[in-house]
């Protein structure tokens, strides 16, 4: 569905975030992105939804290509309207000053069609919490409800490939796992997903494939199965090591491992 | 008792077209967090642009007046095109450096095309001059207040009553945010612009219609700054307010201090008041309470 090749972002001309980072969505799955801060997650998101000038960042090398069709450098309105992509920002991008129900409707711009009552209806069903609030201001909703009314606001665009940055942030347990069996949900009924986390093995758990991300690079793919038993994502992203305790000399990875595969 | 009732009176009139002033600013303001010293200058322009249509080709009211505040709301859009949309993104300082200039090429724009004489302007509208025993309440600026008001409405039925105004609400808060929802902020700027700036015309025409018009009446946009800055720079209802406040204050230092020998005071008081308002509140009578969840 979605191919990321060899992608290279510069922000203001010097700060390389991205360094050559490839990587291939498949139609139909949840394809789980972990890596430290810094790593270029987020970079890579607002890249891929063509975001990156808005912050003055530059592809300076690789490409992006949907369905074999490059799509770098098209305006996000443009990428949302012709392929169904949309990019849920980190950290609750919600309009806080809107109620509730507005927040969903602006969330339709996009779209001219009448379908948008019906649609609210549906975003309701998933999200039966958002529904008593419907008239309050979002600035006012809890963190949970707030990033709730995030996705909820991504579906109405009618989104193909949904791209959630952190949903997890700053969330209770057992709110985010309400949210990932949500968004578990939403993948059956034919979205594809790409979740950026921080919370590896939430994610991990609910995903199909995971790629870890470091230094702008893929340096480890595969199955999410896999990936939850791999030695070093359980040391470095789980916090599941041996058990013996190390230096903080050991635990800097680039420097104890030169290369990963 | 009526020499006050008649200065309120009048300053009310004149404070509803100030109030559609620093509605056009506030707009702008909102949406780039951008102060647009430029007002004058598109005030000066649109009046202008209605001279040419109106006067100089003959066309009837009901023509001339939309095609012009078009034709303002045009100059606007390119304006925005040309300056602002390049720093999307940037610092919201840079394009309020940005209109600073603009104020100065505008106004040499106009000099260069129009000269800097004054130009008689009167549009013939129903005379509809309030007079009592004691009161006495002229045709001009009733009318200029009755279409500020109405164009004020307008503005605020486009905001908060359609799909395009809760688009622009959307980007006034967040431009990242509603681009990422598939809002075309850069489009929605535009717009914002363009309403600006046509708005801002209709200020301009009903001010040169209590006199002539000429590249000075640029000075009337200056008169935004202590609306602007009374209300609260991204409140709508404080604009509509403070614009009232100002015209008051200003007919009032009219009538009650420039005979004391003070001349010219009439200009002054608004930003006297200005002054007095920032130190008791910074933010303006009605700036922006920040939502802090609990």
């Amino acid at each position: 569905m979605l191919a990321i090749e060899n992608l290279r972002v510069v922000y203001h001309d010097v700060i390389s975030v991205l360094n050559g980072i490839s990587l291939e969505v498949r139609d139909g799955e949840i394809l789980v992105i972990i890596g430290a801060n810094g790593a270029g997650k987020t970079t890579l998101l607002r890249t891929v939804a063509g975001m990156i000038h808005f912050y003055d960042g530059d592809v300076i090398d690789g490409d992006i290509k949907m369905d074999d069709v490059s799509i770098k450098g098209l305006d996000s309105a443009d990428i949302m309207k012709r392929y169904s992509l949309t990019y849920v920002m980190e950290d609750r991008p919600i309009f806080e000053y809107l109620t509730i129900e507005e927040n969903l409707k602006a969330a339709s711009y996009s779209r001219w069609d009448k379908n948008v009552k019906n649609d609210i209806g549906m975003v309701f069903d998933y999200f039966p919490a958002l529904k008593n609030t419907l008239n309050r201001r979002a600035g006012y909703a809890s963190g949970g409800e707030q990033q709730m009314l995030a996705i909820g606001m991504a579906l109405m665009t009618k989104p193909k490939l949904l791209l959630l940055d952190e949903p997890s942030l700053g969330l209770a347990p057992l709110i985010t796992e309400e949210l990932f069996q949500i968004i578990q949900q939403l993948n059956k009924n034919d979205i594809t997903i790409i979740l950026v986390e921080q919370n590896a093995h939430a994610a991990l758990g609910i995903g199909d494939r995971g790629y870890v991300v470091e230094l702008g690079r893929v340096v480890l793919n595969g199955e999410a199965s896999e990936l939850l038993k791999n030695e070093d994502v359980r040391e470095f992203y789980l916090g599941a090591g041996e058990g013996k305790r190390k230096s903080y000399k050991d635990a800097k990875r680039y420097k104890r491992r030169k290369r990963w595969l | 008792m009526n020499d006050f009732l008649q200065a309120v009176g009048d300053g009310v009139f004149i404070g509803f077209v100030y109030a559609l002033l620093g509605l056009c600013i506030v707009i702008v303001f909102k949406a780039s967090e951008t102060f647009n010293f430029a007002a004058g200058e598109f005030m000066v322009i649109g009046s202008f642009l209605f001279y040419v249509l109106f006067f100089d080709l003959g066309l009837p009211l009901a023509v001339a007046l939309p095609l012009g505040l078009a034709a303002a709301g045009l100059v606007g859009g390119i304006v925005e095109w040309f300056t602002i949309k390049p720093l999307l993104g940037r610092s919201p300082l840079s394009m309020t450096m940005v209109t600073l200039g603009l104020a100065f090429l505008l106004r040499s724009s106009v000099q260069f095309i129009w000269g800097s004489e004054s130009y008689s302007f009167f549009l013939e509208l129903p005379d509809i001059t309030v007079e009592t025993e004691e009161l006495l309440f002229i045709s001009d600026p009733i009318w200029a207040g009755f279409f500020s008001m109405v164009t004020f409405i307008l503005v605020l039925l486009f905001l908060f009553r359609t799909r395009w105004g809760l688009a622009i609400q959307a980007v006034s808060e967040d431009q990242a945010k509603s681009m990422a929802f598939g809002i075309n902020a850069r489009f929605i700027l535009l717009i914002i612009w363009a309403i600006s700036a046509a708005c801002i015309a209709v200020a301009g025409i009903m001010i040169s219609n209590f006199g002539a018009l000429s590249v000075e009446a640029a000075s009337v946009g200056l008169r935004s700054i202590p609306v602007v800055l009374i209300g609260g720079m991204d409140s709508i209802g404080g604009a509509l307010i403070a614009g009232i406040i100002v015209g008051v204050c200003e007919s009032l230092a009219g009538a009650y201090i420039e005979p004391m020998g003070l001349v010219g005071f009439k200009e002054v008081a608004p930003y006297f008041l200005m002054l007095l308002v920032l130190f008791i509140r910074p933010y303006g009578l009605f700036g922006t309470v920040r939502i802090e969840r609990v």
